[in-house]
């Protein structure tokens, strides 16, 4: 496997775990105000292809945030207790956007780096051409 | 001149240690999010170029030994940045490591134009354009 093969697949394992942790962000923010709803969090893991003896970036197995759930006074909600209280999410918004924000940004280098492999195989390439 | 084409020897072994600090880079990239990954690199051209293995100018025993570097006898050993600053003890600075691309793209650019004008030469020794 040649040096750019390698950038090349690790740059595309890498957007592809950006893409998940994007697709979870999303799920967490559209799920919000979903009653009893648990955040989900994805660690990443690098992983050893020995293959290509290269590490690659995996998405391990995906967790739920164990933190308090949101206690929502409304009375008249039907999944209210005695208290008037029911349980909301646990999701903050905040979190959540700043999370995608880095994943963007994480997505745009590993992007660029794909590019940069590319351009520069591409100008090997060229060399066998007159 | 033409016995042993040194140019062309070095122009490879620039090429091949940009690839090779390019799959370091996209490596380290990748990793930028990974809890408790350390940044890695290998030595800078120069550094790696002056540390070959010079058995001497002037006797060579073996085609290989011979001056200027076809890549087999140098140094590619590749060093781990250990201490991240990052919470997740991660060691990886995108920003650095993006500079380090660009570094390396012009270093693959400027070895591929020597060995094009390099080449360019030889053709034209030929006859030919």
């Amino acid at each position: 496997m040649s040096e750019f093969a390698k950038s090349l697949s690790i740059s595309a394992s890498a957007l592809q775990a950006q893409s998940t942790r994007l697709r979870h962000v999303s799920e967490n923010i559209s799920n919000a105000d979903t009653p009893g709803y648990r955040r989900k969090t994805v660690p990443f893991e690098a992983v050893r292809d020995l293959s290509a003896d290269v590490e690659k970036v995996s998405v391990g197995p995906v967790r739920l945030d164990r933190s308090d759930l949101e206690q929502v006074y409304d009375p008249s909600h039907p999944l209210a207790d005695d208290s008037g209280h029911y349980k909301g999410s646990n999701v903050d918004l905040m979190i959540e956007i700043a999370d995608a924000r880095e994943a963007q940004r994480s997505y745009e280098a590993n992007l660029k780096m794909f590019e940069q492999g590319r351009q520069m195989s591409s100008s090997l390439m060229d060399l066998l051409r007159r | 001149m033409f016995k042993e084409l040194n140019v062309f020897k070095i122009a490879y072994s620039m090429a091949t240690h940009a690839g090779k600090r390019q799959a370091l880079v996209a490596q380290n990239i990748a990793n930028a999010d990974t809890p408790g990954y350390n940044a890695k690199d290998i030595k800078p051209f120069k550094e790696v170029y002056a540390q070959r293995a010079r058995p001497g100018d002037m006797i060579a025993s073996r085609a290989n030994h011979l001056n200027g570097g076809s890549g087999a006898d140098m140094n590619w050993a590749v060093t781990e940045q250990r201490g991240g600053s990052d919470p997740n003890d991660n060691s990886v600075s995108l920003e650095a490591e993006i500079l380090k691309g660009v570094e390396v793209k012009r270093q693959h650019d400027r070895a591929l134009a020597i060995y094009k004008s390099s080449m360019k030469v030889l053709r034209a020794s030929l006859g030919k354009n």
